[in-house]
């Protein structure tokens, strides 16, 4: 990991526990230590109860849902805010559109970044300057502003409502090429080298060499694309309009405004939003550490 | 050694793909140029059909889809019924895609915006059963002299009233409203903690009944009269039961909408139209009510008249067939059905008498049709109204006449 | 070996048959990014350009020949108008205004003293409150929206928290009261004078501007620093670990207290990544779309409409495609105008030699449209 982050070398070097309160102290520790633990556990309850009651919530009802919010266990308990949505709604549906943009922009992405972020990075060749200066300069795109002009552009080639208008867009990102670019800059260039005076091509080399050296910063990539296609709504809201498209974000966006349903049924719309959050809750717990060290290295560069 | 080569067939297979599909779709174009036509004859082809509704609750769904499946099979045209999560951002990013649905609801203050950028069909004057409408309702649906869609049926606002709480409160039938002065008095005798007397949407739809039976309006023909006297004596009297707690909207009390409130027994009584009967019996079967005329105001009795119509896309290339369709759902039987099934009036007169027949306890809806008013139509107006509505959830606060005078000058602005 | 590969990238190597060859694949590998960026970024911006100074009604092509060019009238109709447009803009800045004005200090202060806090504990507990302080950032904006609107309802788990203390809470997404009118109501004024209450810019009148945000507003604020402070939190730490560990102990010889020595010998030092966080979450702040077409829709009373919001509305709903597309491109101009001054700043920051030479790219690159991106 410390290749794509540099700084992370560095990190890794202090002692973090050497920055905090010397041992020379004890007693003044202890006290310290006590009052801080008391604050750290009081906010982390703060940041973790609302999803605890989330959870609660699906499986109360209605009635309870309003009445006794606070508790964490339902005094009836009842799935009937999941047989709705996976028996009579079109939750599925969107769940499994969700995947599918979801797993294609990331094996695209990967490949589109590397690729790009290699060429930028080591191949030398006419125009490279006037391509890197571009894609900083798409970085500084809000992506809100976005909205009316991605929906003129599908629409006038043909790709809006489509899988294809749903994917192509998110396909690059040009924060990612930045990543790739940054990561193959730092691996020194002497294995390629080789390779090329054994008549290896540029993109063999790229391949068999370059990109399995690349695991750490790969990883990366599907994270940041994995979580940034999965938790995506305005793109879809304006490349689609077809049942048959939506995706979770802008299915239970729906359900949330109300339009598809009477009354409040919290339990319903917490269930749908806890089932949403899943998927990247598992990626989260998962590569947890790298996540940590990549929001890190972000900043670092 | 196999993932590393799936990985470059898909990689390459990726690229191959990405290029094609920008080749293709910068040789293409996604828009179709054609003007709508609006006086030519009705499109005709193969071509299936796609609905697009909103539907109140899945009673309304559900009668929608099997109807329309019916007429499929007689007609033998393929036709799918797409419920709208936001049917007003589906229709406009339908138009502007030159891929809308062929028939839809539409509302009647949508109409002029639709109908002036070409997206509609007027195809009013082409309908077997044209001279059954009520005539107010086709005077709705006519935009520059053209009538454009068949009214699927309509819904007037009356009072909705708990009979358990009612009783409760030592009230009998004698004691319904027929005044302002009364049904601030039941309302204040029917309010408890935790309970209001009655609740109302924060909006022109439920608060425009109250300046309808002042005397007020928002447009009379195509003059603006929204800062009238007559409004804002509505506003006021409505201001003032708000800040007695004895009225309260919906939204200030936890619940979503009239019926919610009213089906919880957050509210005694509330405004709403013919659908609370399909939430009432899908969602709160126990509770009792019954349903009396709006009480009159200072000028008389008044309330407001809402109906949708099936509008229908000019880019539709099978334009006959939907035609028959409309023909089809909005024929006496067929209306009926959907009376029963969700509980809006059908919009034909000659199903009146079946209908009152059929649903002696909503007689009060019906009886509202012969004085209420309708929302204004022209372009733009219903921006005013949204903004009208915004101002209105505030008024427990606002200036009465302070708000009206706002409504006044946009609804100038748009209608002048 | 390693010598050539210098020479060679440095480009003073004239090999004409491998540069040939590298040409070409350095545009092929890299033609997939520009075609999509271009295409789905460029392009776009560039037509979105056109409609905002056309009349396209959203029918048929907006280049077809029966669309006109309005110069900037749809500019001119949002912020000079005069009618409900300019109003429904004024409103919609108004709003965002406050909160970013409430949001940013916020979420930079809750997340140093989260890093601080953290930074602190000892390496085994320390993972597991990052983890908790970090994971609603990763939640999408759609589901913590919906557990939102749930917690702040009349009946909530907010509500219900207060009313232990028998405070009886706001009916928080249906209150369109503003913070600071309400705090005036308190102290006995409910009015102000004339002279605040008639004018204003945009439409909007003076009263109006200063009343801070909706009851409404302030819940999707404290959402706002919720989800946000875990992301920047992340950001402190790391910086928390680079301060020299000597600087720390020096101040202690000196008999140093603690907050001395946080605010005289580490916060200095944390200057870059401070102003990096602040500017992040301007530019982040100024963008809030989701939360608001997921929860409010612009309600109530229009006190959670933003730019971003009513550009996508405007379209979208009301068909006014040139007045929806100008505030795009005004509000493009607002956080351009914040990058560009991010830039310059951190620019102007000495950057020590050690950095410098680890990096070809200033680090600042990379981070805004990845936390842009994630969270708001």
């Amino acid at each position: 990991m410390s290749e794509v982050i540099p700084a992370q070398a560095t990190v890794r070097q202090v002692d973090p526990a050497r920055s905090s309160t010397p041992r020379r102290r004890p007693r003044r520790l202890a006290a310290g230590q006590t009052l801080l633990y008391a604050m750290l556990i009081s906010l982390a309850i703060v940041y973790i109860f609302p999803f605890l009651v989330q959870v609660a919530t699906s499986f109360k009802t209605d009635a309870e849902a309003a009445s006794s919010a606070l508790s964490l266990v339902p005094q009836t308990t009842t799935f009937a805010a999941y047989e709705a949505l996976f028996g009579r709604s079109d939750y599925p549906i969107w769940f499994m559109n969700s995947a599918i943009v979801t797993v294609c922009v990331t094996l695209g992405r990967v490949f589109f970044v590397s690729l790009a972020g290699y060429a930028l990075a080591r191949l030398d060749f006419r125009g490279r300057g006037v391509i890197f200066a571009f894609v900083v300069g798409v970085m500084a795109v809000p992506a809100v502003v976005l909205l009316i002009p991605k929906f003129l552009v599908l629409n006038q080639i043909g790709m809006y409502d489509s899988y294809a208008g749903m994917i192509l867009p998110l396909l690059v990102d040009a924060a990612g090429v930045f990543i790739m670019k940054n990561f193959f800059e730092s691996i020194p260039v002497s294995v390629e080298e080789q390779a090329r005076i054994d008549g290896a091509g540029t993109f063999r080399v790229f391949w068999s060499i370059v990109l399995p050296m690349a695991r750490p910063a790969l990883i990366t990539i599907i994270i940041l694309s994995f979580q940034g296609s999965w938790n995506e709504l305005s793109h879809f809201i304006v490349s689609t309009q077809s049942p048959e498209l939506t995706t979770l974000t802008k299915g239970v966006a729906s359900l949330a405004s109300g339009q598809l349903s009477q009354g409040t049924q919290y339990p319903l719309k917490l269930a749908a939003a806890a089932i949403m959050t899943i998927p990247v809750a598992v990626l989260f717990f998962i590569f947890q550490k790298r996540i940590m060290n990549n929001t890190e290295g972000a900043v670092k560069g | 050694m196999t993932r590393h080569k799936s990985r470059a067939m898909f990689g390459a297979g990726a690229l191959a793909v990405a290029g094609v599909l920008v080749l293709s779709g910068c040789g293409g174009s996604g828009f179709d140029d054609s003007e709508g036509s609006t006086t030519e004859g009705l499109t005709s082809s193969e071509d299936g059909l796609t609905i697009l509704i909103a539907a109140s609750g899945d009673a309304e769904a559900t009668a929608v889809e099997d109807t329309v499946a019916a007429w499929s099979e007689e007609s033998g045209v393929e036709a799918t019924v797409e419920v709208a999560s936001d049917l007003n951002q589906q229709l406009a990013q339908g138009f502007a895609a030159g891929s809308p649905p062929d028939l839809f609801y539409l509302s009647s203050d949508a109409i002029a915006g639709y109908a002036d950028n070409g997206s509609l069909t007027a195809y009013g004057d082409e309908l077997s059963n044209k001279d059954d409408f009520y005539p107010a309702l086709v005077e709705n649906f006519t935009y520059d002299d053209e009538f454009y869609c068949a009214p699927k049926d309509f819904s007037t606002l009356g009072l909705v009233i708990n009979t358990d709480l009612w009783e409760a409160a030592g009230l009998t039938d004698a004691d319904v409203p027929t005044t302002w002065d009364e049904l601030s008095d039941v309302s204040e005798t029917l309010t408890t903690d935790g309970q209001v007397g009655l609740a109302f949407g924060a909006e022109y739809q439920r608060v425009g009944a109250f300046m309808a039976q002042a005397g007020g309006a928002l447009v009379d023909g195509d003059t603006v009269v929204a800062d009238s006297p007559e409004n804002v004596e509505a506003l006021e009297y409505v201001k003032e039961n708000l800040d007695a707690g004895t009225f309260a909207y919906a939204a200030d009390i936890g619940a979503g909408w009239g019926g919610e409130a009213f089906g919880q027994g957050l509210a005694a009584m509330v405004i709403e139209g013919n659908w609370i009967g399909g939430a009432m019996t899908a969602d709160y079967p126990d509770v009792n009510y019954q349903v009396a005329e709006l009480p009159a105001g200072p000028s008389g009795e008044g309330t407001l008249q809402y109906t949708n119509c099936w509008g229908m896309a000019a880019d539709s290339p099978n334009q006959q067939a939907s035609l028959e369709l409309v023909e089809y759902l909005t024929a006496a039987d067929q209306q009926l059905a959907f009376s029963e099934a969700f509980g809006p009036m059908p919009s034909v007169q000659s199903a009146a008498d079946a209908w009152t027949e059929a649903n002696p306890e909503d007689a009060a809806f019906l009886a509202g049709a012969d004085y209420a008013q309708f929302l204004p139509t022209q372009a733009g107006t219903a921006d005013v109204v949204a903004d009208f509505n915004a101002q209105l959830e505030s008024l427990a606060t606002g200036d009465p006449a302070a708000i009206l005078q706002s409504v006044q000058s946009n609804l100038e602005a748009s209608v002048g | 070996m390693p010598n050539t590969v210098t020479a060679r990238r440095a480009g003073s190597r004239k090999s004409s048959g491998i540069r040939r060859g590298e040409v070409a694949a350095g545009w092929l590998f890299t033609a997939p990014v520009i075609l999509i960026l271009g295409l789905f970024l460029l392009v776009p911006v560039l037509m979105a350009i056109w409609v905002s100074v056309s009349d396209w009604q959203g029918r048929g092509s907006p280049f077809s020949g029966n669309v006109g060019f309005v110069g900037l009238d749809n500019y001119a109709a949002v912020t000079s108008g005069g009618g409900l447009a300019e109003r429904n803009f004024g409103l919609s800045i108004r709003n965002n205004a406050w909160y970013v004005l409430i949001v940013v200090p916020l979420q930079t202060a809750l997340s140093l003293f989260l890093a601080v806090l953290v930074n602190r504990a000892i390496l085994r507990g320390r993972g597991l409150f990052r983890t908790a302080f970090y994971f609603p950032s990763v939640t999408s904006s759609v589901a913590i929206t919906i557990l939102w609107l749930f917690l702040f309802s009349t009946t909530g788990v907010v509500n219900s928290f207060l009313g232990w203390f028998g405070v009886e809470g706001p009916n928080w997404f249906n209150d369109p009261s503003q913070i600071f009118h309400n705090a005036l109501a308190t102290i006995g004024i409910t009015g102000a004078p004339e002279a605040l209450t008639s004018g204003g810019p945009l439409g909007v009148s003076w009263f109006e501007w200063i009343g801070g945000p909706s009851v409404a507003m302030f819940a999707f604020m404290l959402m706002a620093i919720f989800t946000t402070s875990g992301t920047f939190m992340l950001l402190f730490i790391a910086a928390l670990q680079n301060v020299g560990a000597e600087l720390g102990e020096a101040g202690v010889m000196d008999g140093a207290t603690g907050w001395q020595r946080f605010r005289y010998i580490t916060l200095p030092q944390l200057r870059p990544t401070l102003f990096t966080v602040l500017t992040l979450g301007l530019i982040g702040c100024w963008q809030v779309f989701e939360q608001i077409y997921t929860g409010t829709q612009g309600g109530p009373a229009k006190t959670t409409l933003t730019p971003a919001y009513l550009s996508y509305q405007s379209a979208f709903v009301s068909q006014e495609w040139g007045e929806g597309s100008a505030i795009a491109f005004i509000l493009f101009l607002i956080i351009i105008a914040f990058t560009v001054f991010q830039r310059w700043v951190l620019r102007e920051r000495p950057v020590s030699k050690r950095r410098a030479r680890q990096y070809e790219v200033p680090p600042h690159e990379a981070t805004p449209h990845e936390i842009t991106e994630t969270k708001r």
